[in-house]
């Protein structure tokens, strides 16, 4: 295509990128490149100021190509797509170059360098541009329904507030009970209320909305579709065993945690009175009157915090909930009997926020408080009395060793990922080096995940507590109600298609795409593939294995790919 | 509904509320006290922990929140109250303050910040540096719209009866705009000079730096950008408009003539003056001795107005009129003053020695003077032309001047300097003393004044108490001269004819119209308010000629802004509370050394030099933030600015409100063993912060007390946090973590730099964030578990910290640091229960809005239908303000189904 006008704006972002890219060289080198008519550097290209010029410029000057050099395209590409619809060019003949994450961050060590490659970059992006056409998104209705997978807390109440909201909602149980970790738990924090109650308040309200619809022993097997428009295939165990197909607009996936199993031999584990935390919040949760362990009365009660979490040889992440979980245990103990001797070796104590309320009410209620460096842990062992004896060195005197003789020990443990394999595989689900599910952005979109309309919620994206597991399903209630409430879904361009004529059905593109979008149809008489636009999520997979050149990628067509290797190629002088 | 949803505040959790509820076709209206969206997160370096820039990931929020098809966004707008209706709605008031800029004309080019005079502490940057008072809130601002802030009219400017912005001018003064200043005077009256010395100076007495050292100079700074325009310039630098072929006539040639005048020529009239007395000026040259007032200034001032082309005719009294209605003038103004002086109405007052007190001055003003060499003069009255009648006869060589006046020295109605003055200079006084006869001798000739003495009794009218006479007390004072100045009236009485005359032969108008019962007759001056002063003159003549305008265009006579409908005046008690401690700053003062025997009329008060000017100047507390310099105006290219702009306040109808109002920071002062405030290297983990944002003030990390890039650096944790001895036993969840970040941002900023934090737990508790803490120590972060005790400053500026060194034994030691940067923590900001003047808003036991069920429904407040989202109910970072919000909006969301429900008929 000839005769473009196209719009190059190039970003300081504030010193990110001109402290080490010569931003105006950058627009010298540029702004003569054919089909460029307006080259302009700016301080913040995403400044609402800058959007503003930038729908000035395309208007007043016609512009029917946008060029941003700034950041990363995950960071601004729907920016800059808005900037152009608000000056009513198509959004899809922007082009965002990165020459910040992939060039000014980078080399910080030579600014020459990355000038020059900063041109490179953006000749490149303006070279694409050029090449572009008009391209309209998709459009296509939503099902106003949402399934919930996982039982506990988090996915009870999500399901409670999808159908407050005037969503279907089908919640999903692996296992025969509803409720989760919570419903084996009596009180807890921070409103002291027990956790078989919390589950049986959410159950009463779940049974009051017949647009929730429960399933238990319910295993998600396969999911197709594209966002708006799921089909999910779900296993029904037990008795009757069967299997039941779901349309869905969207998936929040609600799985929880396991909790941390120490080796035998970890902290003194195997040995009969060292408990992990959670089978010590059983012991104290069944307790009437005193504290017994085994028929003998616990008189002491020595805790080992941070045990299979901080561990930069294993589980290196903190599990958030621990500190605070065993210091409402303690106080649950002191409530049970004031005179239990109550000593906590900690590394940090993590009561953040309001629970530190409770670390300073069980330490004024006699709770010992004793640090223990990490490279100098607690050891636990038995004495000749066959009586349970954990030894620290408690920073907090100087690094004096201290023998606790204790009647029970307990493991602060913390949570691991479940193991969810199906799962993870079916729903493609984005797994971090944690082993926990990884949110599409840690900051500010906690519940979405780079798949379309899949939330996460509770502690299967990371450890947290009860309360903070109800408010992540909540929120995922939300961006579930953001995307569904409007009735229709906007899909993506970007995907690929077939020249037909050149289609010689060999079946490659089938066998590649990982998302089952390709198939085979007739034309004409003759066997060619065809692409779902709504299912294909424009990897690019097929474009290359076709024999025939017969696949190109809306957006990234081979002649724009060319055209950018091109001018990537030339060495600009400085 | 006006809308669905009213989201509170247009922080990180505010927007997050207001885009998802958009998103999910709400209508929304977000409400956003600051000039933009964004909140603190857009202030931020970085976050953690994933090293973001924090603008990149806010800016599309922010562009997003404002263009979103679903939401409505009032930033500069607060919300005064919500009322619940009966059907499930709510009625918010909003309250859209005065951002003094047309936001649709404003292109956010920022010049009106250069123009600006005056400078305040950046909120935005943590009062790191100082911001202007015409202002966009910060680079990355959403919507990119100038603030203009005004808190009120300054004490100064509100006080000043001709309407002069004293503030404005002082604040151009000291920015080295002398000229501006001088016209910004210019702008009200001409008669700039003769302000600057002979003005009564109201705004002094309102100054509020004279709760603190004494007042700033106001009236002398005045003369100084007078005297300063009147060496350098020639003419008043004004150019009238076009003629606008109308013809106004003005009688009397005094302050309120002389101001009507200008202003009317300013705007194309054709003005001619008709003065009685051979030259022009009226009291001015006439009644003020020129040892006050020197009568080349009046000149000077009255170029002004002849240079605009208003003639002056002398020597011609107008007895009618009406004759110069049929002269062709559209309209006439009457500022003839009080030129006649009263008589003592005693017997005796025909002898030869008596005089009127402004028949005195006139006469030695026209030279001709009485000769009072070795005479004895008394004065009778207490106003200010007894003064200056006495100063005047000391001047002449009288061999004695004594002042009679009936009541104590406490009620004289002169100023109380110019009695002084007088009284420097030799004057003698007696008080309570009256005089019932003037006696003389044979030839008619006064030899003496019969007095009896008064003693106060009741207090009269006007507060003062009333003199009464003794009985039986009369006695005489021996004179030559007897001076009369006890009062002055009109001479109206050839004017009865057209108008109705008031009290005192005053003419009666419309006080604030200045008109006349014969529509094209106007009055103003003295002449309707019976004697006052000048500036208050100077003031009817600026009135007469605005509504005499306004009456010749056939416009509505309504208020006159500049001086009938400004912006409130500023609470002194305010803007002394803005500031902690005041630095001290030495008034700039006059002590007069005053002649017991003045011999010439020379002008007796110095000028201020330039030094002086610029720190009396420099002095101001700028009570009302901005000025009204007018800088500004003139700067913005697309006239975006408008001054007299006001607030609005109006009422929609909502289905629920979302409470994102926010938290406040820890103010380290109060910590005072730390020292925040005292030692200017200790600064907050939000100054640094900014120090390490792309917007960053310096451009690098520096320490305050000598701008030095510093080598090592301590962190203290839980500033404000976890320490009941300021009241606060939680923790605020955030500092570990910001102090991790900052800690790798100052190592690659500062790659030399030590960094240390001395902490007491590291709460790293968060997807990520235990890597995160374990990164900063990998980078080089030196973590010293041991809570500070105490800090102290050295001679260089370095800081010694205070600790028990846990990790090394146990020892108490000291460690010597360049920049000591404290980790303060998070209070509630109590602006949420305000809102709700009909119920009450449930906090929690530290005023954080509390929640209903934190189990089962984090959001939810007691309220039905009010949620809350973010800090406003605790600390918390901002990945856990996004789920608080989106717990609140799953919430709120599901409320509006009800609303709804009940809102369609059945």
């Amino acid at each position: 295509m000839s005769e473009r006008r196209i719009g190059v704006f190039i970003c300081h972002c504030g010193g990110n990128i001109s402290d080490y890219v010569d931003v105006a060289a950058v627009r010298d080198a540029i702004k003569d490149e054919p089909d460029v008519v307006v080259a302009e550097t700016t301080i913040f290209a995403c400044a609402d100021a800058t959007q503003t010029d930038m729908v000035q410029a395309i208007k007043e000057q016609n512009l029917d190509g946008l060029v941003v050099a700034s950041c990363s395209p995950k960071l601004h590409t729907f920016t800059f797509r808005g900037v152009a619809r608000r000056a009513g060019m198509n959004p899809y003949t922007y082009t965002q170059v990165n020459i910040r994450e992939q060039n000014s961050w980078a080399h910080t060590d030579d600014p020459a360098g990355a000038t020059r490659k900063a041109i490179r970059l953006v000749k490149a992006g303006i070279a694409k541009t050029r090449l572009s056409t008009p391209l309209h998104p998709l459009e296509v209705e939503t099902t106003p329904a949402t399934l919930v997978i996982g039982g506990g807390v988090a996915g009870l109440r999500a399901a409670i507030g999808l159908a407050d909201i005037g969503l279907g909602v089908y919640l999903i149980e692996r296992g025969s009970e509803i409720g989760g970790w919570v419903a084996k738990f009596g009180n807890m924090y921070p409103q002291g209320r027990k956790g078989s109650k919390l589950v049986d308040e959410l159950m009463a309200e779940v049974e009051k909305r017949s647009t929730i619809k429960v399933f238990t022993n319910a295993e998600l097997t396969a999911k197709s579709g594209s966002f708006g428009n799921y089909k999910v295939d779900i296993h029904i165990g037990g008795p009757k065993s069967m299997g039941i197909s779901l349309n869905v607009g969207s998936i929040v996936v609600a799985t929880g945690f396991d909790t941390y199993e120490p080796e035998v031999g970890e902290y003194g584990y195997g040995i009969d009175g060292v408990l992990t935390l959670p089978k010590f919040k059983a012991l104290v949760d069944s307790s009437k009157g005193s504290l017994t362990y085994h028929g003998r009365p616990v008189k002491t009660i020595a805790y080992i915090y941070c045990v299979g979490s901080r561990q930069p040889e294993g589980n290196a992440y903190c599990s958030r909930y621990c500190c605070a979980a065993t210091v409402h245990a303690s106080l649950e103990v002191q409530n049970l009997d004031p005179k239990v001797h109550q000593y906590h070796l900690y590394r940090d104590m993590r009561t953040y926020g309001k629970y530190e309320l409770m670390y300073t009410e069980t330490r004024e209620r006699g709770s010992v408080f004793m640090k223990y460096l990490e490279d100098t842990p607690p050891s636990v062992s038995r004495n000749a009395a066959g009586q349970l004896v954990v030894t620290t060195a408690d920073s907090l005197t100087g690094g004096q060793e201290v023998s606790i003789p204790a009647d029970l020990v307990v493991l602060v443990t913390g949570m691991v990922p479940r193991k969810n394999d199906t799962l993870i595989n079916a729903l493609k689900l984005p797994v971090g080096s944690d082993g926990f599910f990884n949110e599409i952005h840690p900051k500010l979109r906690p519940v979405e995940t780079v798949v379309d309309g899949v939330m996460i919620a509770g502690a299967c994206q990371g450890p947290k507590n009860s309360s903070e597991s109800v408010a992540s399903g909540l929120a995922a209630v939300t961006q579930s109600a953001a995307m569904l409430k409007k009735g229709v879904a906007e899909l993506d361009p970007m995907v690929a298609q077939v020249n037909a004529e050149a289609c010689t059905w060999c079946g490659l593109c089938e066998e590649t795409c990982p998302y089952a979008a390709v198939a085979k149809t007739e034309v004409d008489g003759r066997e060619v593939a065809t692409v779902d636009a709504a299912v294909c999520k424009g990897c690019g997979g097929c474009a290359p294995v076709c024999p025939q050149d017969a696949i190109d990628l809306r957006g990234y067509t081979d002649q724009q790919i060319r055209a950018m290797i091109e001018n990537l190629a030339e060495v600009p002088a400085l | 509904m006006d809308y669905d949803v009213l989201v509170v505040g247009a922080g990180i959790a505010g927007m997050e509320s207001a885009i998802k509820l958009g998103d999910m076709g709400k209508k929304v209206l977000l409400v956003e006290k600051e000039g933009s969206v964004g909140g603190r997160v857009i202030l931020l370096s970085k976050v953690f922990p994933t090293l973001d820039c924090a603008s990149c990931i806010t800016t599309p929020r922010m562009a997003t929140s404002i263009h979103h098809d679903n939401i409505t966004a009032m930033t500069y707008t607060d919300i005064k109250a919500i009322h619940r209706g009966s059907d499930g709605t709510f009625k918010a008031t909003v309250h859209q303050k005065a951002r003094y800029v047309d936001e649709a004309a404003c292109t956010g080019c920022q010049l009106c910040e250069t123009a600006c005079t005056v400078a305040v502490p950046d909120q935005f940057n943590y009062d790191l540096i100082a911001r202007r008072a015409a202002y966009i809130t910060f680079p990355q601002a959403v919507p990119k719209k100038a603030v203009i802030e005004r808190e009120g009219t300054s004490p100064c400017t509100d006080t000043c009866p001709a309407g002069i912005k004293a503030h404005g001018y002082v604040s151009l003064i000291r920015n080295g705009k002398y000229e501006e200043a001088f016209q910004l005077v210019l702008d009200a009256t001409p008669l700039v000079g003769t302000l600057g010395r002979a003005c009564y100076a109201p705004c002094e007495g309102e100054c509020t730096r004279g709760d603190l050292e004494g007042t700033l100079p106001i009236r002398r700074l005045k003369r100084f950008i007078a005297d300063r325009h009147y060496a350098e310039q020639d003419g008043p630098g004004v150019v009238a408009a076009e003629p606008n072929g109308k013809a106004v006539a003005i009688v009397g040639s005094g302050p309120a003539g002389l101001t009507a005048a200008w202003q009317l020529a300013r705007l194309g009239y054709r003005v001619r003056i008709f003065e009685a007395d051979k030259e022009p000026g009226g009291f001015l040259r006439y009644a003020l001795p020129t040892y006050r007032l020197p009568k080349e200034v009046v000149d000077q001032d009255i170029s002004n107005v002849t240079a605009l082309g208003v003639e002056i005719a002398t020597n011609s009294p107008v007895q009618d009129p009406d004759a110069l209605k049929l002269d062709g003038y559209d309209a006439v103004l009457i500022a003839t003053g009080t030129p006649l002086s009263s008589s003592m109405g005693v017997p005796g007052e025909q002898l030869r020695g008596v005089l009127g007190g402004l028949d005195f001055l006139r006469d030695v003003r026209h030279d001709l003077v009485p000769d009072l060499k070795g005479k004895r003069v008394v004065i009778v009255g207490g106003g200010n032309v007894a003064m200056d009648a006495a100063r005047t006869a000391r001047r002449l060589g009288a061999a004695e001047t004594l002042v009679a006046y009936r009541r104590g020295r406490e009620e004289m109605p002169a100023h109380k300097a110019e009695v002084d003055d007088a009284e420097a200079e030799g004057v003698q006084f007696r008080f309570l003393v009256a005089p019932v006869e003037v006696v003389g001798d044979a030839q008619g000739k006064v030899t003496g004044v019969k007095c009896q003495r008064m003693e106060l009794g009741q207090p009269d009218a006007s507060g003062r108490r009333r003199p009464q006479p003794v009985a039986g007390s009369d006695f005489v004072i021996p004179c030559d001269i007897v001076v009369a100045a006890i009062g002055m009236s009109p001479d109206t009485a050839s004017f009865a004819r057209l108008l109705t005359l008031g009290e005192g032969r005053r003419i009666k108008v419309d006080p604030k119209t200045l008109q006349t019962e014969v529509p094209y007759l106007f009055a103003a001056g003295d002449v309707v308010l019976g004697p006052s002063d000048i500036t208050t003159a100077v003031g009817q003549g600026r009135r007469a000629a605005h509504m005499m305008d306004r009456w010749l265009q056939g416009l509505e006579m309504s208020g006159f802004f500049a001086l009938d409908d400004r912006l409130g005046v500023i609470d002194k008690a305010k803007v002394m509370a803005r500031q902690k401690s005041f630095n001290h700053r030495d008034p700039v003062t006059l002590t007069l050394g005053h002649d017991k025997a003045p011999a010439d009329f020379h002008e007796i008060e110095p000028a201020l030099t330039e030094e002086e000017a610029l720190r009396g100047a420099g002095s101001c507390l700028d009570c009302g933030v901005c000025s009204e310099c007018g800088q500004c105006v003139a700067a913005c290219p697309p006239n975006a600015i408008d001054l007299n702009m006001h607030e609005k306040t109006f009422d929609v109808e909502i289905g629920t409100v979302v409470l994102a109002t926010g938290f406040k920071l820890f103010d380290a002062t109060l910590k005072e063993d730390y020292g925040f405030g005292r030692f200017p290297n200790v600064i907050t983990a939000t100054q640094m912060d900014r120090q390490l944002a792309p917007t960053r003030p310096f451009n690098t990390v520096l320490r305050p007390s000598d701008g030095r890039v510093p080598d090592r650096i301590a962190y203290v944790s839980c500033v404000g946090s976890r320490d009941k001895t300021v009241g606060n036993p939680l923790c605020s969840k955030i500092c570990c973590m910001y102090t991790a970040k900052q800690n790798q941002l100052i190592m690659g900023a500062l790659p030399l730099a030590d960094v240390s934090v001395h902490y007491m737990d590291v709460r790293a508790a968060g997807k990520r964030y235990e890597e995160f803490y374990e990164q900063a120590k990998a980078m080089g972060a030196n973590y010293i578990k041991g809570r500070v005790a105490k800090i102290t400053e050295l001679e260089n500026g370095n800081l010694v910290l205070r600790y028990e060194d846990i990790d090394n034994g146990g020892q108490i030691t000291e460690a010597e640091y360049d920049l000591v940067v404290l980790a303060v923590g998070v209070q509630p900001s109590r602006e949420a229960e305000k809102l709700f003047p009909d119920e009450s808003l449930t906090l929690d036991d530290f005023f954080f809005v509390a929640e209903a069920d934190e189990d089962l429904s984090s959001g939810e407040t007691n309220l039905p239908g009010v949620y809350v989202a973010g800090t406003a109910s605790g600390a918390k970072d901002i990945v856990d303000s996004i789920l608080h919000a989106g717990s609140a909006v799953a919430q709120a969301a599901a409320h509006l189904e009800t609303v709804n429900a009940k809102k369609v008929p059945v």
